[in-house]
Formats: C-alpha cells, sequence, structure tokens
C-alpha cells in the first residue's frame, strides 16, 4: 500500500507565515468591520448531520460533500457552507431572540472540487447574516457592508446585485416541462446565447420567451432597467424591477456614484436558496466572485421557523490571493532581542526577557550551549540584540 | 490605455479561423501569423493579447480568469464544462459527434451491455444515460477507430467531419450525438469587470460573422 504520510489530500494546502498573516489579516478586517455595525459572532461545528443539508431543496448536491460518519453510524458531514447551519441554529436556539437578529461567522467551508483544476477544497469564508427583517433597509445594510468589506482591501471592485424573482416570474409563466425549465435557467446562468435562443424558440414567440432570451444580456449599469422594462411588461415584474432599482440608485449613493455598482437580471444560480436580492463581490484580478449572497427569505422555514434573512459571505481564500498575486506579501515580524543564559542563570534569564517583553517588542530565548552560537543563529535570523545573563552583569547588553 | 484584453486561442484550425475573423474585423494580426514558437502574442490596434493553448487549457485559463476570453470547440465545452460564460457561436469549426460501429452491425439489439471507446466519456455517458442505456465506456487516447476493429469495443462516440476515416475502416455512422462548432467564452469576472470593451469587441464580431 502506498504511503501518504508527506502530502496533504487534494484541494489542501499548508499555510506558512507570511501566508498565515494575511489570511488572519483579512478575517479580522472583515469580522472587526462586522462587529463595529452591530453584528455578534458565531461558530458551528465542522461537522453536521448530512440532514442538515439534504433539506426537500437539495441546494448542494450529495457529491459535493466530504462524508463520514459518527460512532453510531449516522451519516455526517463536513459543513459545505455557514448558512444553513446558522439557519438551523436560528430555528432552535435562537428561536426567541430578539429580533432583527445581527450575526456573523468566520469559519471553514468544505466542498469536493474536481481534481486538477487548482482548485481548493477548503475555503474560508467571512461573512454576515441578517435575520428577521424584510425592509429594503436590511436589503440596503447588508449591501453597504458588502461594499465596504470590498473597499477594506483598497482595490478595485465592482459589486453587482440582481433578483432571482424575475426569472422565477418568467419561467413561472411559461409552458414547459420541469426539465426544460431547469435547462433554461442553465443557459441563462452560463449566458449561453446561442443554445438558449435555439431552446426558446422551440417553445414559440411570445413576449416571455423574447424576455428569456434578453434575460442574460440584461447587466450592465442604470441602462439595464430602461432595456427591462421595454421587455417586461408584467405587473409583478415590474414591482421587483422598482424594488431592485430602487435599491440599485440608493447602492450607487453609497459608493458615491463611482460606477463600481453593477446590475445582472441573468444571476439565476442553482445551488442558491436566494428568494429576492442576490449580490456578487469582484474584484479586479481574481476570475471568480469573492462575495456571494443574497435574501433568502424561505430557507430558515425548512428547519420550522419561518422568518426572513440575508446576508452574504466573503471568500477569504479568493482575497488572499489576490494580494499574494500582487507580490504584497508583509514582512514577517522578527524577534527584536535574543537572551541568552550562561549556565545556572536560566531562571534569570527568562525573567529578564518577560520583563522587555513588557516594554512591548519581541524576545526570544536562545537555546544554545554557547554565546558563538546564539550569534551566528541571531546574525542569520537577522536579530538586532543578543542579551547576556551571566552571574556578573544579570543584565548585560551585545550588539 | 488599459491592460489588453486576453483571449486564448484552441491552436491549429480554430487558431487560423480566429486569426482570420480578427483581420475580417479589420485588426493586424501580423504579429500572430509570424508568431515563430512564442505563444503569447499582441494585437496591439484591438488592444488584445493572443494566448495560444490546447483546447481543455483554453477552458482552464479562462476559468481562472488568466485569460479574459476564448476560442473553443463545442466538443471540448460538452467533455469538461466548467464555470464560464459561452457567449457566441462563432459558427466555424463546424463538424458533430456521432455514435458509429462497423458497418452493418445492429448496435441496439440483444441485452448484453455495450461496450463504448472513446475520447470523450462524459459525452459518451451522457448521451447513453438519457436512452437509459447502461454502457461500458473505456477511455481510448489515440484512433478511436481501432477499437471496433480490434473488438474491444461494440462502438465508439467520436467527433465526425467529412466521415473518411470511419469509411476507409470499414465503420459507420449509425446516430448523431451532437452538433459542434466553435464557441466564444469569457470569464465570468472579465466579462462584468470589462464590460464595455468585451461588450464592443463581440459587437463587432457578431455583425462580421
Amino acid at each position: 500500500m502506498r504511503n501518504y504520510d508527506l502530502i496533504t489530500p487534494e484541494g489542501t494546502k499548508d499555510l506558512l507565515f507570511g501566508e498565515c498573516i494575511v489570511r488572519r489579516d483579512i478575517e479580522n478586517t472583515l469580522l472587526s468591520l462586522f462587529k463595529s455595525r452591530g453584528y455578534c459572532e458565531m461558530i458551528t461545528p465542522g461537522l453536521e448531520f448530512f440532514d442538515v443539508f439534504n433539506l426537500n431543496s437539495q441546494y448542494f448536491p450529495q457529491e459535493n460533500l466530504y462524508k463520514l460518519t459518527d460512532s453510531k453510524g449516522r451519516l455526517l458531514v463536513m459543513r459545505p457552507d455557514s448558512t444553513m447551519p446558522i439557519a438551523r441554529v436560528v430555528a432552535t436556539r435562537l428561536r426567541d431572540a430578539v429580533l432583527p437578529l445581527k450575526l456573523c461567522y468566520d469559519q471553514t467551508v468544505y466542498r469536493t472540487e474536481p481534481a486538477l483544476k487548482g482548485r481548493s477544497d477548503e475555503i474560508v469564508q467571512t461573512g454576515i447574516e441578517l435575520i428577521g427583517s424584510q425592509l429594503k433597509m436590511a436589503d440596503l445594510e447588508v449591501i453597504s457592508t458588502a461594499v465596504d468589506s470590498l473597499r477594506a482591501f483598497g482595490m478595485e471592485f465592482s459589486l453587482e446585485i440582481g433578483h432571482i424573482g424575475i426569472f422565477k416570474e418568467l419561467v413561472g409563466r411559461l409552458e414547459a416541462s420541469d426539465r426544460d425549465k431547469e435547462r433554461i435557467r442553465k443557459l441563462i446562468e452560463n449566458k449561453n446565447f446561442p443554445a438558449l435562443n435555439d431552446m426558446l424558440d422551440s417553445l414559440g414567440d411570445n413576449q416571455i420567451t423574447a424576455a428569456l432570451k434578453k434575460l442574460p444580456s440584461l447587466f450592465g449599469g442604470e441602462e439595464v432597467f430602461e432595456k427591462a422594462e421595454a421587455l417586461m411588461h408584467d405587473e409583478s415584474i415590474k414591482r421587483i424591477l422598482d424594488e431592485l432599482k430602487d435599491i440599485y440608485t440608493d447602492a450607487c449613493e453609497i459608493c458615491g456614484n463611482d460606477g463600481s455598482i453593477t446590475v445582472d437580471l441573468g444571476l439565476v444560480n442553482k445551488t442558491d436558496y436566494y428568494t429576492g436580492l442576490i449580490i456578487k463581490g469582484y474584484l479586479q484580478g481574481h476570475g471568480e466572485e469573492v462575495i456571494s449572497g443574497g435574501r433568502y427569505d424561505k430557507l430558515i422555514s425548512e428547519f420550522g421557523y419561518d422568518i426572513p434573512a440575508v446576508g452574504f459571505a466573503v471568500n477569504v481564500n479568493g482575497i488572499a490571493k489576490v494580494i499574494e498575486k500582487k507580490g504584497v506579501l508583509p514582512a514577517i515580524p522578527r524577534p527584536d532581542v535574543i537572551v541568552y543564559a550562561e549556565t545556572g542563570c536560566e531562571v534569570a534569564a527568562l525573567k529578564a526577557a518577560q520583563e522587555l517583553r513588557e516594554q512591548g517588542i519581541i524576545v526570544e530565548n536562545a537555546l544554545f550551549d554557547d554565546l558563538e552560537s546564539v550569534r551566528e543563529y541571531a546574525m542569520e535570523k537577522k536579530i538586532a540584540k543578543v542579551v547576556v545573563i551571566d552571574d556578573e552583569v544579570k543584565g548585560g547588553q551585545e550588539e | 490605455m488599459n491592460k489588453p484584453i486576453r483571449i486564448a486561442l484552441t491552436k491549429g484550425r480554430l487558431e487560423k479561423d480566429t486569426v482570420g475573423l480578427l483581420e475580417k474585423l479589420g485588426f493586424d494580426c501580423t504579429a500572430v501569423r509570424d508568431k515563430g514558437r512564442k505563444l503569447i502574442l499582441p494585437v496591439p490596434d484591438a488592444n488584445l493579447e493572443v494566448v495560444l493553448a490546447k483546447a481543455n487549457d483554453v477552458i482552464t485559463y479562462v476559468e481562472h480568469g488568466v485569460c479574459d476570453l476564448g476560442v473553443v470547440g463545442k466538443d471540448t465545452i460538452m467533455e469538461m464544462h466548467g464555470k464560464f460564460y459561452e457567449l457566441v457561436d462563432l459558427g466555424f469549426g463546424k463538424c458533430k459527434f456521432a455514435l458509429a460501429t462497423k458497418k452493418g452491425y445492429d448496435f441496439y439489439s440483444g441485452y448484453g451491455i455495450k461496450t463504448i471507446a472513446t475520447k470523450y466519456p462524459n459525452v459518451s455517458r451522457r448521451f447513453f444515460e438519457k436512452k437509459g442505456m447502461d454502457t461500458e465506456i473505456i477511455k481510448i487516447e489515440g484512433s478511436v477507430e481501432l477499437a471496433p476493429l480490434l473488438e474491444l469495443a461494440d462502438g465508439i462516440v467520436d467527433i465526425v467531419e467529412t466521415g473518411t476515416t470511419l469509411r476507409e475502416n470499414g465503420l459507420e455512422v449509425i446516430e448523431d450525438v451532437a452538433p459542434i462548432s466553435a464557441r466564444l467564452i469569457a470569464n465570468t469576472v472579465s466579462l462584468k469587470m470589462r464590460h464595455a470593451e468585451i461588450d464592443g469587441l463581440i459587437k463587432l464580431i457578431e455583425e462580421n460573422l
């Protein structure tokens, strides 16, 4: 049998030094941003029962989950998502809590990705969930938090909003089998215009097929709303469009109308439990979205508590990748001082080192037999000062 | 000027057809025509950078966003899938996926599980799954036509252009699986972040197809 004791599984990696600093900086920046807006952190288990993710709507295909069994033989998964466990907690332990609930989290999710594609199976997500409000203000609160999150990294970004309701209304009026409707959704998601046109042509030429054909091209700035209004005349769709436009205008104002807010009416991803607003955040230089979120008013009711919610998650790995690609890895803090103890002075040296640390500097205890080795080591590691503690000096210093 | 839009082209025929198309749009592709062994080439007046790659790699580069656009055959897209936008059917590179057997072989008779040799296991599996047929699929890397001749497989699923190779080896197409042509694909973030430039290029392409 082959031994795999020297490598890590596909889709995982060890992070060292500077990489950890980047990672933690991102997490801390986001968490403190969320906390300054009144969000409280929660941590859910890394292991959950499979059933939590196997609700009627099956948002996560089972082939993408890491599975194992507990001591009673029950099926467990490594959590593939944080929102569903949080929905579970809200529907149980937080059922009587005062609303709205403002929750945030910073934890790893696990999904199996196709091998050899350079993708990570282990992703750190830092995000928020705003639970118990259906107000437009709640959507705006989440959008402005997302904008602040993107802005925090000082790179060119864009935040995109959409509304799943438009697609749902249109496809609901279409006379087609569920299988065909799913195909249409997929073609719109992939902006596959050639195949979408062929498919819809076979379903007749009417206002609905015409609107669906155009849906994936309805992205960009404010002009999208005009185009959409010209195409869609249905009252309920108009209401959704007005609602979204209203949010769009306010979101633009939040950003100082600098063009960083865009809209895409063709955001129709399947694994989404979203029922209304959808948001995606992009950073220049990263090929995938770094923020993903939206409104999910029906998810918590699947756990038995009917209450609306909206939130988003930031892909910390993605942001770390962009920062590292730009070559701005932070300097690794090195000790300012190394303290060397002559034989018999160990306790005095430990005390002296602690006193120095209390002045706010980084102090290392030397682990060598002779002063020469300490000097060599200090040189190698670029430690500026060697402090020698012996019987007489008990605190002498050298360069 | 902005950093150029990077477009990955599938080396070979699709590359030539795409360069032809770009020239038809009025862009100067001299650097690409006289490429030598270079793999990244500028088309300065279109603010494009052409990257030459194998078909599967075109998708990989576009998915990761290191190339903004790509030109790749529908055959590769159907086999590989992935997360990208499939924007335009470029109309060239036309051929088809087909199921072929030895001439006169009655493929659908009997209840035994059929064996299929192919370079495209995913396409084959989906095709037979849709028919509710359980098949055994064997991946072949080179000339798939050999497999039925050597009696390793009952049939093959492969790309057919003219059908000459099939005919000369005593094989025939018994069913079409799917039509194939070249597609323009885009990275999902690039299309959004560089919307105006990419949109302009697509409009130009669509007018000249």
